[in-house]
């Protein structure tokens, strides 16, 4: 009957909870046949087509900037360059950066300067996609090149050229975080490891559906109607309302379906701030379509972040004390959400593990590359690839086995709620039991029988590698005044509306902008089973909407949160609802509120279902028929439930750098076996096994989705995916013809397999989850460190090509410095 | 057309009915469906060929549209994704894909799913690595992979392209 | 992403799309469009007319003659030539590379004079033809010529075609009795970015008797490493014989540096694909 296939699962009879159900999705019936609305399928009357035009310089004084041609083209309705939107603008960009970072001035095109390739210099507005295009082919830009720095460290720990000069300086932000004494445990410890370098890799998630945008400035009302596919629509609204002079009501962000996003469609406001201008200048709307390149180029790329020095106290028993290293976060030539990541990474401090001394000397440094802003594992994968790298090197330096590792740091069991060193705190888990469980899924014993009989000489060696990580989920916001004490943000909620409507239809809208996590479906879920009755019959309004929908400040879809924050505000909107439909119900049943019950769009009197009224009766004596209703209860009940779920947060010590930066803890454990050809280094991936623990599943489907998603982006992330430029800040990989996406045939087969650790301090049990903290990116890496074997060279990149591995094989034999040191104490076992 | 020229008057049929359109020989087969027939369930996700959104079944062949120019899809007979269901109904194929939960954001849906249509089609009981082949041209971000795999396995074996399609070969069309 | 304004032209036979390369300096035959058309979206070269010779009946036929040599018309497309009875008959190898062309809907266009035409040095049939010996059969208005593969690509999209000349078909040389042909690629990721190819023709008669060793993307062009092939005749068939003839491809080997693989190892991955190509030819060759 209906397009929705959802529909044959879910009229089931009567079952237990909708929750926990794998229930077909609602936003699949759509989806399959085409009929999605993403941002490109739509469009407003007498709108023109915007195409930007970009820096080819990384770095480069801005001349002149001459559109008369561009203007002359026939079909072009305006053109916009940067001194325009400056002298349209009110202030530059809200800067997140305290101190030198905050004298950045950022405006919605470039001024004065360019900073990266791709950095935009003019927009051109005109009647069609194709003279838009060529029309930005026509502005001249005189340029005048400038020194150029790529490299994160030589950034800031040499003299380089400076990118913003109001800034004086490279380094946006730069902070030590010091938690119980490390040095005195490298003193006494009875070994040190020390590792010269690890380097996690500059990438990004590049989701299929690029960055887009209607824009339209409504002289009349004064209103910025903007259609888009940006994630944080709030936030945006919250940098670019001063920059333009609007007030935030002025605004209307809205979106519907989005073709991906894993963080990287958050920091494109500066894009829609220009087609405001351009808007507003053309007196029409502005349609902007990202195509690919350009997304490269100038969207945004992962943080790349650099380790160094680092020094890991180690026991002859194995047990580590702590870890202390130097990182410098190469960001880019402008803060996007940055230098956030110099805080959240340390949610995840000490990853999976109970060491209780911790140094890290953290620099957010400014480069002529693409400005970087979340992606999918956003600043704690980075660290959580650093701790699994020493903890495989620590193993392999002082013989230990990986696993026994493992367990032996491992947080335990009986721990939870662990706090850590800096204030965190872990709900639940059980990692030794999922590394037990993805350890048997994969079969390592048969695994590790087949690499020992493989012996040498075959041209081929087999690796085992483990990856555990975390997936930190609801974060504070408060975090924030650790980067910049003077920000008003703490906390983070979510909103939802939970509604009755005229005629009796349930209806829920939530502040989120989901990006294929299926929260339609899982809201109606959880709606379903607190008014007991079938999710088919539950509407959820389609994406995010500001007038519409129920919106908080930090609303959006990011970070891994849902599962609580949104559903945690469906929840308790419905339940608000169930609440006043009981009590309509109890006055036109004329029983007591208590012996009453919901059942599949009615209510009824428990026991006697001849005494019930229907969902619309309710409705009615609300809307339309309420001198029915005694005025206390229809000035009190509007059957419009709004409800903000708002996470148990403090405000952290940003003097100590310490507090509950997380709610919840959702945890990873994957092992794969590859398979190395030892002449060309080329790597084959055997088998792969992913174990997660995210408390409660509403959908195990969609959970399991999220992981194999998760998998696939970090093997490919791995082996494939870089994003580098060379000396002269050219990008190497500016479109999918160089820059390798994982395909089907790259990316094997996954097994999955769980663990359901509920959260103590959720609505419901559950956990935010999906981005997956980078586990499989950790998993490779360790897989080719046990393929180098005992006296191979050490996996000191997050990245690693077959070249890669090929050299790495090569200097496994060769005496070239290693970039590892042992340092045993004197009397110490070794 | 064998007069040269910036436009031309172009005949296809799509999902069996018949379009006259004039365009211009710079147009983009993709575009040409998004933007002049409003088809917008043929998607685009890259600029190099790389990605496979765009993903059409033309002449019954796979191809990818945003590597043809309109004038070159003169008097073609098309398939795309608007023509997979009956009135609403969904074929066996797409039912897979929700019932294997094969797609997440939906971005690359459209594409894969004339892969795999196509796909079954010429070789109605794939095996995995068969299948995997006949996908590699389509890029997907969010499931890697693995359900859309199964979601095509899952209708594939034995009834071959009428399990897909719910028809038996294309004249039915 | 769009085009340039260009003008479009869709000729109904060979003779006419002569005519009309031949009388118009701006005008490129458009086959398959796999290349070309990514050219056109990033405006890295400009065409004023494309000429449409894809739906040409006679450039797509493939025949196979009585001496059992193959004649593959230029737009034959990768798919059609994988699943051609014909040539899997006797070139089984140039069917199995076509089928792992990048992916099905670029097999499904591609055609193979496309893949010759535009003389990439990635690309993966212009080393196999050379390998095979093969002949490149061009037509203008004036008349016919006949080319050498291994004389036909000269430079980075550069191929030994005039303005006004079209390449019309390839015609390979049954592979010589007691021979195999082989292929290796090296690629980023599956049937993929290329880091180094080699392409090994091989006839065996206790020793190698003939051979023919072509390496791609170690220079501009597919090149035949003449040493290696010396150091190969008159040997026995060993995989020792062909480690060692494989070491001599050195320093003379220069491949550039991109982001898919620098210099040195591209040159050291040669040694490795070309010894094993030579090895699966004549293991073909022994197994016929």
């Amino acid at each position: 009957m209906s397009a929705t296939s959802g529909s044959k699962a879910a009229t089931r009879e009567r079952v237990e909870s909708w929750s926990g159900q794998s229930i077909p999705r609602k936003e699949d019936g759509r989806l399959v046949q085409g009929e999605g609305s993403f941002i490109d399928d739509l469009g407003l009357h007498g709108q023109g087509y915007a195409w930007f035009v970009r820096s080819p310089y990384a770095h480069a004084r801005i001349v002149s900037v001459d559109t008369s041609a561009a203007v002359a083209l026939e079909g072009v309705y305006a053109v916009l360059t940067g001194e325009e939107a400056r002298e349209m603008c009110v202030v530059p960009f809200f800067q997140i950066a305290p101190g030198d970072g905050a004298r950045i001035e950022e405006w919605p095109l470039a001024v004065d300067k360019v900073r990266y390739q791709g950095d935009a210099v003019a927009v051109v507005l005109a009647d069609s996609r194709d003279t838009a295009r060529d029309a930005a082919e026509l502005v001249e830009v005189e340029y005048e090149p400038l020194a150029v720095v790529v490299d994160g460290v030589e950034a800031v720990e040499h003299a380089a050229p400076v990118l913003h000069e109001k800034a004086g300086t490279n380094v946006a932000w730069h902070g030590v975080y010091d938690y119980g004494d490390i040095d005195f445990a490298l003193e006494h410890a009875d070994h040190v490891v020390k590792i010269d370098r690890l380097h996690f890799h500059r990438f990004s998630s590049t989701p299929l559906e690029c960055n887009g945008a209607v824009v339209d400035w409504d002289k009349g009302s004064g209103v910025i109607d903007v259609k888009s596919n940006i994630q944080m629509p709030m936030f945006a609204a919250m940098v670019i309302g001063p920059s333009l002079g609007v007030a935030i009501n002025k605004f209307s962000f809205s979106s519907r379906d989005i073709g991906g996003a894993f963080g990287n469609k958050i920091g494109f406001y500066p894009q829609i701030a220009a087609l405001a201008l351009l808007s507003k200048k053309a007196g029409r709307p502005a349609k902007w379509t990202e195509y690919r390149t350009e997304h490269m180029l100038s969207s945004t790329h992962g943080n790349e972040r650099t380790f160094l020095d680092i020094e890991v106290p180690v026991m002859a028993d194995g047990t580590i004390l702590g870890v202390k290293a130097r990182a410098v976060d190469d960001v880019g030539a402008y803060l996007h959400y940055e230098p956030l990541g110099a805080v959240i990474w340390s949610q995840v401090l000490t990853g999976c593990y109970k060491f209780k001394n911790v140094k890290v000397d953290f620099t957010s440094a400014l480069t002529n590359k693409c400005p970087v802003a979340p992606n999918r594992g956003y600043s704690r994968m980075q660290q959580l690839w650093m701790l699994e790298r020493v903890i495989d090197i620590v193993a392999h330096e002082l013989d230990f086995d990986p696993v026994a590792l493992r367990k032996l740091n491992f947080v335990q069991p009986e721990d939870y709620p662990y706090q850590t060193p800096n204030g965190c705190v872990y709900d639940s888990g059980n990692l030794p039991l999922s590394l037990d469980m993805a350890l048997e899924l994969a079969d390592v014993e048969t695994w590790r029988r087949r690499q020992s009989e493989m012996g040498t000489g075959t041209g081929k060696r087999i690796g085992i590698g483990i990856g555990s990580t975390l997936d930190s989920g609801t974060n504070n916001f408060g975090q924030a005044r650790i980067v910049n004490p003077d920000l008003p943000f703490s906390g983070n909620g979510e909103a939802a509306f939970a509604k009755l409507d005229l005629y009796g239809e349930v209806n829920i809208n939530v502040g989120t902008t989901p990006q294929g996590q299926g929260h339609e479906t899982t809201s109606a879920q959880v709606a379903a089973d607190i008014l007991n009755m079938s999710p088919n019959d539950v509407t959820v309004t389609i994406g995010f909407d500001q007038a519409h929908n129920a919106t908080v400040g930090f609303s959006g879809t990011y970070a891994s949160q849902f599962a609580v924050t949104g559903l945690g505000a469906v929840m308790g909107a419905t339940a608000k609802l169930r609440d006043e439909i009981l009590e309509v119900g109890a006055f036109a049943l004329q029983a007591p509120k208590d012996d009453l019950e919901l059942r599949d769009g009615a209510c009824l009197v428990k026991g006697d279902p001849s005494r019930s009224i229907p969902f619309i009766g309710i409705a009615n004596l609300i809307y339309t028929n309420n001198a029915m209703l005694p005025s206390e209860l229809s000035s009190r009940i509007d059957l419009n439930c709004r409800y903000v779920y708002i996470p148990p947060f403090e405000v952290p010590d940003v003097e100590r750098k310490m507090g509950n930066l997380t709610l919840t803890y959702a945890s990873q454990i994957h092992v794969c076996v590859v398979e190395v050809d030892e002449e060309t280094g080329v790597v084959e991936i055997l088998s792969y096994v992913a174990v997660d623990d995210c408390g409660k599943r509403i959908n195990p489907q969609i959970v399991e989705g999220q992981v194999h998603g998760a998998v696939g982006l970090g093997i490919a992330a791995a082996l494939y995916e870089a994003f580098e430029y060379d000396e002269d800040g050219q990008l190497q990989e500016p479109s999918f013809y160089e820059y390798h996406v994982g395909t089907a045939m790259d990316i094997p087969d996954i097994r999955t397999g769980n663990i359901e650790s509920p959260s103590p301090f959720t609505p419901n049990g559950a956990k935010g989850m999906g981005e997956g903290g980078g586990a499989a990116v950790h998993t490779i890496c360790s897989a080719l460190q046990d393929a180098l074997g005992k006296d191979g060279a050490i996996v000191f990149d997050s990245h690693n090509t077959w070249e890669r591995v090929y050299q790495l094989l090569q200097s496994s034999q060769g005496n070239e410095p290693r970039g590892v040191r042992v340092i045993s104490r004197e009397g110490g076992a070794a | 057309m064998t007069e040269q020229g910036t436009t031309h008057v172009i005949e296809v049929t799509i999902n069996g009915r018949l379009y006259s359109r004039t365009v211009e020989a710079r147009q983009l087969l993709v575009h040409f469906l998004r933007d002049t027939l409003d088809l917008t369930g043929t998607h685009i996700g890259c600029d190099t060929g790389s990605c496979g959104a765009c993903s059409i079944i033309l002449n019954g062949k796979l191809v990818k549209s945003c590597m043809m120019l309109a004038p070159q899809a003169d008097g073609a007979v098309i398939e795309t994704v608007e023509g997979l269901a009956n009135d609403g109904e969904l074929n066996p194929l797409q039912e897979s894909f929700s019932r294997n939960h094969g797609l997440q954001c939906g971005y690359c849906t459209p594409g894969m799913l004339m892969a795999g249509t196509y796909l079954l089609r010429e070789n109605p009981n794939p095996t995995e690595e068969e299948i995997r082949r006949g996908i590699k041209g389509n890029i997907c971000r969010c499931t890697g992979y693995v359900n859309i795999v199964r979601s095509i396995m899952d209708v594939a074996g034995g009834h071959g392209a009428e399990q897909a399609d719910g028809i038996v070969g294309e004249e039915q069309r | 992403m769009l085009l340039k304004s260009v003008n479009y032209v869709r000729p109904e036979s060979v003779t006419e799309a002569l005519d009309i390369l031949s009388s118009n300096e701006g005008a490129a035959p458009l086959a398959g469009g796999q290349s070309l058309t990514n050219v056109l979206k990033h405006r890295v070269a400009s065409v004023d007319l494309l000429v449409d010779i894809s739906a040409l009946g006679e450039l797509r036929t493939i025949t196979r003659a009585g001496d059992g040599s193959l004649e593959v018309g230029a737009c034959v497309t990768y798919d059609e030539i994988d699943h051609s009875p014909d040539v899997r008959a006797g070139h089984a190898i140039l069917a199995r590379e076509s089928s792992h062309i990048e992916d099905q809907q670029i097999r499904n266009r591609g055609t193979i004079g496309g893949n010759c035409c535009l003389s990439d040095p990635t690309n993966n049939l212009p080393p196999l033809l050379v390998a095979l010996d093969a002949t490149m059969n061009i037509r203008a208005v004036g008349g016919t010529r006949h080319v050498a593969a291994e004389d036909f690509f000269k430079g980075y999209f550069l191929t030994a075609l005039e303005p006004g000349e079209l390449l019309v078909s390839i015609t390979i040389p049954p592979i010589p009795v007691g021979g195999g042909a082989g292929y290796v690629s090296l690629s980023v990721a599956t049937d993929s970015k290329t880091i180094v190819r080699a392409a090994a023709r091989v006839r065996v008669d206790g020793v190698i008797e003939e051979v023919r060793v072509v390496l791609a993307r170690v220079a501009s062009v597919p090149i035949r490493h003449h040493a290696m092939e010396e150091a190969l005749r008159g040997v026995a068939p060993t995989a020792e014989l062909v480690r060692a003839a494989a070491e001599v491809i050195g320093s003379d080997v220069e491949p550039i540096a991109d982001g898919h693989g620098s210099s040195d190892y591209r040159r050291k991955m040669a040694r490795v694909v070309a010894r094993r190509a030579v090895l699966a030819a004549i293991e073909e060759g022994g197994r016929k």
